[in-house]
């Protein structure tokens, strides 16, 4: 057991350290969560503007970031080890791969933890924004859990990297679907009719209007419930997940694509 | 005179293989992802956020400047990443190695970007109209089509400036997302330009994109074409000056990274 | 599920592996590519075996299956009495593996930094890991070099350090695919001494190459695949055996036409005839019975071509090779 954790913290550290010397890397937690943020608070900011919309503007480039980097981290360090021809090395080792993705999606949402440096920083000292009102204790639940919720995304998607080389485009295009539909930047209610069943089913969706509504002063609020469901469809991504490995382990090996970039 | 027939194939037949080669889109699935699902997600999400903060009156506004922005994607990426991926797959020293016009070699990546860049826009466009029921009664497409085809054309004049860059440094594809992205902000694309800080105006108007944007929006309002028109020969210029620096530039480099072996690091 | 007896340290039985390729963007078709197509081997421990072939003759889809990253279609194989397929984790944590190259290191760690990582995930305890990873740096002759980044390393080093990765875990058997390839003359003999020097050490060793001097020079036993199939199996000595009673011509040539070289070919006993371009000259190489009897007919067969430096000697293991390799197909 304590090999398994040693192997796991490595590929974790290991990962940080191969995102400090990537400009990629950096493009994600700073670059691209800046200009939404940006483009968020020149938006959304303005004389007048209701409390719920200026939260939109403090948080969302953070959001956005944090989600940005976790989602497509993994996979990416996933596709890096295929084009340097590492995949198949560490595809033969004894460390199941669960455990090696694990320690690098890890390091996938400690990294964009990073996004909200920048970003609130912007929003503070670029335009004067703060949250209008932090009701602490549910904001760090709903936090906690909305990490939990990227965690096991990233998790979950990153052996489709391993499987399928045409992933990376794939999910790319889908990455601003989901700060609509997970409503990072405004509220899921604003949405079309159509859409809301597609976020209903997103787990980060949950724990992000958790996340808001603890930022207004207005309630009450169904933190439970929007906290267990979240956890709930988290706990269903990595059932899906257990299989998904399994996949992988299998059709990876039948398809000897492993090696090929 | 025969030569003229078989130098068009050999560009267009170039051209095609250049393109397949280098991106990783180019299959079904990537070209999905990559070139119709990006671009209207990337709609579909500012046009919400306007929405959000200026009422369902505004979808419209935000829908053509993101679509605009999103041609840009084939001017930049087409040229920057065709010299970062080269670097990467390690072809760029054949390349550069070879008797090739190199303006002629560039820029024929670029023109196939053009043209799969407007058929992304129209597609973005096309969807976030029906999902919005946008009213384009007053618009004169055709002149909207032309702008697309402007801004396409100005921005790979940006793409070969900063792409010149991918000859000496390493990750040239950073510069490429770095452009693309900052065009967000300083371009009008889902704010008035006016809203910037007095400095950063000045870079907004030294940027293509700037004016054509304008010109599109003023095009769908049913404006006088020829105030599109002084907004588009504005735009070109614009373009055309980067597409200058970017190819001057690009023969320094050249030399520049012959001398210190660059073209291999990787 | 229960083991083979562990009596062979490798052990293939019909094994069978095919890729396929689609071709086409908008309408695909489908290409089926043999790449085993059912082989037999058996490696004993503490063996140096060599299978060498030709490019895309299967040798690296052996290596592969063999090392648990690909899934035959059919047949079996047993490293260590270990079911390659269904026992995977016990299979990988006794053997190690080389695949050499450019790629397959981390090149913005350093050579330190990619041993430590690959002896965690290969769970070693950090203390054995910490001693090996010294010794193995002094062995391969990487000490001093260690902090440095893998892309600063020449080839060789990178080659080394591959081969320091593959020894990690101290596995009893070892797989090497070309090792040598891309190296120069004197770290590719480097190399193939270290080899040996660890068959002499009792580890099991399946090397794929093509070079015939380096089976020649360091196997045990050799197995001669093309086209997917085994064509020849034996200790170096009984494969040149194969082509005991026969000899080699050489000479050299300045434009010998396509209808000579066929002429050649249908005389009787001529094996085979092959034309090798050096320079402005061609370099015929001519298998045959008896070379005494050729040498002496050459000038009249060769009528009208200036040819220079006939020469007649032994075949060699590779003679032996380029000789299965010809009947084969």
């Amino acid at each position: 057991m304590s090999s398994l954790a040693r192997a796991a913290f490595q590929a974790f550290w290991i990962s940080m350290r191969l995102r400090f010397v990537s400009s990629f890397a950096i493009l994600g937690w700073l670059l691209f969560p800046t200009i939404f943020a940006a483009v968020g608070l020149f938006v959304l900011v303005r004389p007048g503007v209701p409390p719920s919309q200026l939260a939109y503007a403090v948080l969302g480039g953070g959001l956005l970031g944090y989600w940005g980097v976790a989602y497509l981290d993994g996979g990416l360090s996933i596709q890096n080890e295929r084009w340097s021809g590492t995949l198949e090395h560490i595809f033969a080792v004894p460390t199941p791969l669960w455990v090696i993705l694990l320690g690098k999606v890890c390091g996938s949402v400690v990294w964009g933890m990073l996004s909200f440096l920048p970003t609130l920083a912007l929003a503070y000292f670029g335009f004067h924004a703060v949250l209008p009102a932090i009701d602490a204790g549910p904001f760090a639940i709903s936090f906690v859990v909305l990490t939990f919720s990227f965690l096991v995304v990233a998790f979950a998607f990153a052996p489709l990297f391993a499987l399928w080389r045409w992933a990376l485009p794939v999910l790319n295009g889908f990455e601003l679907g989901f700060y609509t539909f997970c409503g990072f930047m405004f509220p899921i209610a604003i949405l079309p009719g159509w859409a809301q069943p597609l976020s209903a089913v997103l787990a980060p969706a949950w724990a992000t209007r958790a996340i808001y509504a603890s930022t207004t002063a207005s309630g009450p609020h169904d933190y439970a419930v929007w906290w267990l469901v979240s956890v709930g469809l988290s706990l269903a991504y990595l059932a899906g997940a257990v299989f998904l490995y399994r996949l992988v382990d299998d059709r990876a090996r039948k398809s000897g694509e492993l090696a090929l970039a | 005179m025969n030569a003229l027939p078989a130098e068009i194939a050999i560009f267009a037949r170039s051209t095609y293989l250049q393109y397949v080669a280098l991106f990783q889109w180019a299959t079904v699935r990537g070209y999905v992802g990559y070139k119709i699902v990006l671009p209207v997600t990337q709609i579909l999400f500012f046009v919400e956020l306007g929405v959000y903060a200026a009422g369902p009156q505004s979808a419209l506004y935000f829908a053509l400047g993101n679509a605009m922005q999103i041609t840009a994607n084939a001017g930049i990426f087409g040229v920057i990443a065709t010299v970062a991926n080269e670097r990467q797959f390690g072809t760029l020293p054949m390349l550069l190695a070879s008797p090739a016009n190199r303006l002629v070699t560039f820029m024929s990546r670029a023109v196939v970007n053009v043209i799969d860049g407007a058929a992304s826009v129209a597609v973005g466009l096309a969807v976030t109209v029906v999902l919005f029921r946008l009213d384009l009664h007053t618009a004169n497409l055709p002149l909207l089509a032309v702008c697309v085809l402007t801004i396409s054309l100005t921005t790979a004049g940006l793409g070969l400036l900063f792409g010149s860059i991918g000859l000496v440094m390493r990750d040239a594809i950073v510069i490429a997302n770095v452009v693309y992205y900052l065009l967000l902000i300083f371009c009008g694309i889902n704010f008035p330009v006016s809203r910037l800080p007095g400095g950063l105006q000045v870079i907004s108007y030294c940027l293509p994109l700037t004016r054509g944007v304008d010109a599109a929006r003023l095009a769908v309002a049913g404006g006088p074409i020829d105030r599109v028109g002084a907004l588009l020969a504005g735009e070109l210029a614009v373009g055309f000056a980067y597409a200058l620096c970017g190819y001057a530039l690009f023969r320094v480099l050249e030399t520049y990274s012959r001398r210190g072996g660059l073209q291999e690091a990787y | 599920m229960s083991s083979r007896p562990a009596k062979a340290a490798i052990e293939v039985r019909a094994l069978q592996k095919k890729y396929v390729t689609w071709r086409g963007r908008i309408r695909r078709t489908r290409h089926e590519n043999i790449a085993l197509a059912g082989i037999d081997l058996t490696i004993q421990p503490g063996e140096l075996f060599g299978l060498l072939g030709p490019n895309g003759a299967g040798k690296t889809t052996a290596t592969k299956i063999l090392t648990t990253l690909l899934l035959p279609d059919a047949g079996e194989a047993w490293v260590l009495g270990l079911d390659v397929i269904k026992q995977t984790d016990a299979v990988r944590r006794r053997i190690g593996f080389v695949f050499g190259g450019e790629r397959g290191l981390y090149w913005r760690l350093s050579g330190l930094d990619n041993l430590r990582y690959f002896a965690d995930l290969y769970r070693i305890p950090p203390d054995v890991s910490r001693r090996r990873i010294n010794e193995l740096l002094d062995q391969l002759g990487l000490a001093g070099r260690e902090h440095d980044k893998v892309e600063v390393y020449s080839r060789g080093m990178k080659q080394r350090l591959h081969l320091a990765r593959g020894l990690l875990n101290d596995p009893e058997v070892l797989f090497l695919d070309e090792p040598t390839i891309g190296l120069d003359p004197v770290g590719a003999r480097e190399l193939r001494l270290l080899i040996r020097k660890l068959a002499d050490a009792g580890k099991t060793i399946f090397l794929t190459t093509h070079y015939m001097f380096e089976a020649d020079a360091i196997c045990d036993r050799i197995a001669v695949i093309k086209k997917g199939a085994v064509v020849a199996e034996g200790t170096p000595v009984t494969i040149k055996r194969m082509v005991e009673n026969q000899g080699v011509v050489e000479f050299e040539v300045v434009g010998i036409s396509a209808d000579r070289v066929s002429a050649l070919r249908t005389l009787p006993d001529v094996r085979s005839v092959s034309v090798t371009e050096r320079d402005l000259a061609q370099l015929v190489t001519i298998h045959c019975a008896n070379p005494s009897d050729l040498m002496t007919r050459l000038g009249a067969l060769l009528d009208g071509v200036a040819f220079e430096r006939i020469s007649s000697r032994e075949p060699t293991l590779e003679d032996a090779y380029v000789q299965l390799i010809s009947d084969a197909s």
